[in-house]
């Protein structure tokens, strides 16, 4: 029990988020298990639109990115910058300000989304009203934490801070450049860009949303919650540095590389695709350096269940990083593009890094704020398992689905004739959407024993007063 | 492409101002960057950057300091 940590610092707005983005977590695989399944079976339609796969999987992207991603994001940054700066957030106000803003956004997105009011932008979709909360509650978020980094009692601020602050600064100006539109009214919009700058916009919030987001801001959990978990330093605390300006530096170039063969000046996706294989060098550089840091303790991983999804999340990341940059050459592009190739791209750093990354640091901020071990340690091997197991399914049921669905399509006969009707390249898929269907329900009830073992340790916690005694105890 | 020349052609003339000043900037960063990564690799700096690296283990020392709340 850490009674001086949760007695100076703001816990419970970390433990709130912390539980919420378990609670997300569930909803959003939910909704993404469902959506797989009407693509294997689309009975499940029920033909009424707001069940229907173009509204939910909009639904499913933003409970997992915003909902679950936002909530891992606002916990781990704000525990961290506390734990690191040796300093209460600046404010406990506007933190919760962030939480219940956060929150209310996710419930609009709910309610939107499923109606059919979307702006139409890709990881962008909600109206301009909630664009603009949105944007008034990150700014707090971000302001709360470079108030508390500018408070702080420690000399250095820690790299973890580095990259949660380059992800609030890089969001911050790619979410409003991007959201910038004409409001015609309550809930309708257009965008201020037309035409090829549209797209090109489009996809430099787009891949940069993962570069920055969903890259970077993931990168701040990995470089605290990886050496603290595993009870050793970082392997190289330069290497960390070098990893962070060249992510800085290098993301913002990659967007084109999703434009290959359109309208937009070939140059630029050239640009695009050799930018991302350069990238391979500091994203491979973080996760060896990640991995590294368990040189010559091995064994932890034999016992430590959180540190297994830490190190595996690492595993996965050095994976989709060297993938992505081959899907954007142009020859490999030319086979890939619009085919369930990328989605098994997205989904292997999605659920391999992004979640299970996110999944360990939830696991380590609970015990930490709670006072009190995790319920059940087998509860979360099996959570380890059925995570990663889930997650293979669904990526290589997506690779194969993929490369076969570009083969038949650019297949032709000796007459120069389409060899394969698309209906008939759908056909060939059911087999991968049923197993990406199945995929997804592992890692869902693996997130579901998650939801369950935090609702047990929080019931424990309260049973056996640790939280309480941590706040009442002498100091 | 027939020749790297040709590839690497560039009408300068055509340049405009906000090509100019975003061309620029790049260099500009590119060349910071690589003034970060030379200071940050020199062997002389070496103990400067990896002295930080014990900060996450030592935090929760790092929490019974300051004013805040009872720390001492």
């Amino acid at each position: 029990m850490d009674a001086t940590a949760e007695q100076k610092y703001n816990f419970e707005v970390v433990r709130w988020f912390s539980v919420m983005a378990v609670v997300y977590l569930v909803v959003g695989a939910l909704v993404g298990v469902y959506i797989a399944s009407e693509l294997a079976w689309p009975v499940l339609n029920f033909d009424s639109p707001y069940i229907s796969f173009g509204r939910l999987r909009p639904l499913h992207t933003n409970a997992v990115i915003f909902a679950f991603g936002g909530c891992v994001l606002m916990a781990a940054a704000f525990y961290t910058v506390q734990r690191t700066c040796g300093v209460r957030l600046w404010s406990d106000k506007l933190a919760w300000f962030v939480f219940w803003g956060w929150n209310a956004i996710i419930v609009s997105a709910v309610i939107t989304l499923p109606l059919g009011l979307t702006g139409g932008k890709e990881y962008a979709e909600l109206e301009w009203p909630i664009d603009i909360a949105i944007a008034v509650v990150w700014l707090a978020y971000t302001f709360n934490f470079l108030m508390t980094i500018a408070t702080r009692k420690t000399s250095h601020i820690y790299v973890s801070n580095w990259f949660f602050l380059g992800m609030m600064v890089m969001i911050t100006y790619l979410h409003v450049v991007n959201s910038l539109a004409i409001p015609v009214s309550l809930f309708d919009s257009y965008s201020i860009f037309s035409g090829v700058q549209d797209a090109m916009i489009q996809w430099w919030w787009g891949h940069n949303a993962v570069g920055f987001y969903l890259t970077a801001g993931f990168l701040g959990i990995m470089y605290y919650f990886v050496p603290k978990q595993a009870g050793r330093p970082v392997y190289s605390y330069r290497l960390s540095v070098i990893h962070f300006w060249a992510l800085m530096f290098g993301y913002v170039w990659l967007g084109a590389h999703h434009l290959q063969y359109t309208a937009l000046p070939d140059w630029t996706g050239s640009l695009g695709a050799a930018v991302s294989l350069a990238m391979i060098i500091p994203s491979w550089g973080g996760a060896v350096n990640g991995m590294m840091t368990l040189s010559g303790a091995w064994d932890k991983l034999r016992d430590d269940y959180i540190l297994r999804f830490l190190i595996m999340s690492l595993a996965f990341y050095a994976m989709s990083t060297f993938e992505g940059p081959v899907m954007s050459l142009k020859t490999v592009n030319a086979l890939s593009h619009y085919t369930d190739w990328t989605v098994g791209h997205v989904h292997s750093g999605a659920l391999g890094w992004v979640a299970m990354v996110g999944m360990g640091a939830i696991y380590h901020m609970i015990e930490r704020t709670y006072h009190t071990k995790m319920a059940s340690p087998a509860l979360i091997n099996a959570h380890f398992w059925t995570a990663t197991i889930g997650a293979v399914i669904y990526i290589v049921a997506m690779w194969v689905s993929g490369i076969m669905q570009g083969l038949m399509w650019r297949a032709y006969d000796e007459y120069g004739t389409l060899a394969y009707t698309f209906a008939e390249s759908v056909e060939a898929m059911h087999p991968y959407y049923a197993m990406r269907a199945i995929g997804g329900m592992i890692f869902l009830l693996g997130a579901v024993l998650m939801l369950i073992n935090v609702i047990m340790t929080v019931r424990k916690s309260v049973s056996e007063g640790s939280l309480q005694q941590a706040r009442a105890s002498a100091i | 492409m027939s020749s790297l020349a040709e590839y690497f052609h560039t009408d300068w003339e055509a340049m405009t101002t906000s090509d100019w000043v975003g061309t620029i900037l790049t260099v500009v960063i590119f060349l910071l960057m690589v003034v970060l990564y030379v200071h940050v690799l020199r062997p002389k700096n070496r103990e400067k950057f990896e002295s930080k690296k014990n900060i996450p283990l030592d935090d929760d020392e790092t929490s019974d300091i300051g004013d805040n709340n009872g720390g001492k």
